[in-house]
């Protein structure tokens, strides 16, 4: 990856991350899309699963100090999802829309699942209900955020594999 | 090559697994461990990202409570409309128990309705009728003035010409009694069609615009002394002989709601005190001042009723001087010219004592 590629790549992972703390808060909405997981999946794909989970693990950890009950959950989510996303880049990343969108649903289901399970703070039945419930919803929206991202931004993203 | 690709690999590896260790130990790491990582954290890396929330955080607030503060302010202008209107119909509902306090009988509260269909802006239905002792050609007042005259009674409901009636005449003065006319609607186009003539007027009694008309009490309809309006100027008209005046009138019909309808029986007692003593300051400045100048007749006739007893003593004293005096019984007349002249001097002195100002004053001082 060039510096240029890098660049741009770091612009729009910088991008993503202010706006999961404008666009969330200004929307207010239950079930939310999630700009992090977007951010280090995108940026994911282009580096090295070591590298990968270095960015997620930092990555988790912002969204840690936020939430201090439940810290490291978001690191452990985070640096699992990103090292995956980036090991899977050759199954997952091509220019299908309808791909695209299923990468970023797994990514957040998955991120979901791993930070709920770490966190050890809930109830079975309210942890039931977040995984199968609220969940999916937010993954499904944070596919269709992802999709208009990769769309809005595709000439600075390029892809991978060029 | 491939050991280039199994390094690289077990680097990766070894970076996953030095970060999934770390987040690990960041679960089960104690509160105070924790909350001092992720304070630091917030303080340096995350602070822009907190800052970003919070302005977020605020906008969103700020469109919220914008709705919120929108519908509130929608809220207060109705309510700040209402309570305008509630304040109208207090004052209008003040004045009229205040006209009623000052008329104290020989009238009927009423309500007035307003028609709706053609020729109904001119008359009015009142909410009572015979039974409450209304009668044709009753005058209809409010408590700014005149409103106009009952023309049809039913048992509980009657119909009144108000003064924009084509129909309308009353006999009126100006409120100083120095002019008179008859009052009818000014015919003319809108908006002067909302105001009254004051016809007849003689030619040698000019009316100063703001002069306010009032019914004189002739012809047996009106009370004396019912605010009519207020001269605008005059109207040249034809008529060589008299002056013609346009007239604001005191009162509005589009505002009547509420009437006191007065009996037969007042159309005989002057009611200049009931309109001079309204509740407004005006009025009550008003009030003292005719006071003040009835006070002043008063003393003047009084003081004239003096002088004229004062004269009248006087007179009786130089006769009673001047006079011979006649012969009397014998038991009565003095016995010298001595006891005659002392007499003469004790009656005058029992006149001029009488008469004296000192005691004049001191009477007219113990007057109410």
């Amino acid at each position: 990856m060039s510096w240029q590629r890098g660049a741009r790549a770091a612009l729009i992972f910088v991008l993503l991350v202010g706006m999961h703390y404008f666009v969330r808060p200004l929307l207010g909405w239950r079930v939310s899309m999630d700009f992090l997981v977007i951010a280090v999946l995108l940026v994911a794909v282009r580096v090295r699963p070591g590298v990968a989970a270095l960015i997620g693990f930092g990555i988790g950890l912002i969204a840690d100090s936020l939430s201090p009950q439940a810290f490291g959950a978001s690191a452990l989510s985070m640096t699992l999802v990103g090292f995956s996303a980036s090991w899977l880049k050759a199954v997952f990343f091509s220019d299908n829309v309808v791909l695209h969108a299923f990468f970023f649903f797994v990514g957040k289901w998955a991120f979901d699942i791993i930070y709920v399970i770490a966190e050890r703070n809930r109830g079975l039945y309210e942890m039931a209900t977040q995984l199968v419930l609220w969940s999916p919803l937010a993954a499904a929206l944070t596919a269709v955020t992802g999709v208009i991202v990769l769309l809005m931004f595709r000439s600075m993203l390029e892809s991978p594999s060029s | 090559m491939a050991r280039a690709v199994r390094s690289g690999s077990r680097a990766d590896s070894a970076l996953l697994a030095a970060c999934a260790l770390l987040s690990l130990l960041a679960t089960v790491l104690p509160v105070p461990i924790r909350e001092a990582i992720a304070s630091s954290l917030r303080r340096t890396v995350v602070a822009p990202l907190l800052m970003l929330q919070q302005r977020a955080e605020r906008v969103r607030s700020a469109f919220a409570s914008r709705d919120a503060d929108a519908s509130r302010l929608d809220s207060l202008v109705l309510r700040n409309n209402e309570l305008g209107e509630m304040a109208a119909e207090n004052e209008r509902l003040r004045g009229l128990l205040s006209l009623g306090r000052h008329l104290r009988w020989g009238f009927v509260p009423a309500q007035a309705l307003h028609g709706q269909g053609i020729g109904d802006e001119h008359s009015l239905t009142l909410t009572v009728g015979e039974a409450a002792g209304v009668r044709v050609r009753s005058a209809v007042v409010a408590h700014d003035g005149l409103i106009g005259q009952v023309t049809a009674v039913d048992p509980r409901t009657s119909t009144v010409i108000i003064w924009s009636h084509p129909d309308f005449r009353a006999s009126a003065m100006a409120v100083d009694g120095s002019a008179f006319g008859i009052v009818r609607p000014h015919l003319g186009e809108e908006p002067e069609r909302s105001l009254l003539e004051l016809r007849g007027v003689a030619f040698r009694d000019a009316l100063k615009p703001g002069t306010r008309i009032t019914t004189s009490g002739l012809g047996g309809v009106f009370p004396r002394g019912i605010p009519v309006g207020v001269v605008l100027g005059e109207v040249k008209t034809s008529e060589a002989w008299s002056r013609t005046y346009l007239v604001r009138p005191a009162v509005r019909p589009p505002d009547v709601t509420d009437v006191m309808i007065l009996s037969p029986q007042r159309v005989s007692t002057p009611l200049d005190s009931v309109w001079t003593s309204p509740t407004t300051a005006e009025g009550a400045v008003q009030r003292v001042v005719q006071r003040v100048v009835q006070a002043g007749d008063s003393l003047e006739s009084l003081i004239a009723a003096a002088a004229a007893a004062v004269q009248a003593r006087q007179r009786q004293a130089d006769s009673i001087a001047t006079a011979p005096l006649a012969p009397l019984p014998d038991a009565a007349v003095p016995e010298s010219a001595a006891a005659r002249a002392a007499a003469r001097t004790a009656t005058t002195d029992s006149v001029r004592r009488a008469t004296s100002p000192t005691t004049r004053r001191d009477s007219l001082r113990r007057r109410p």
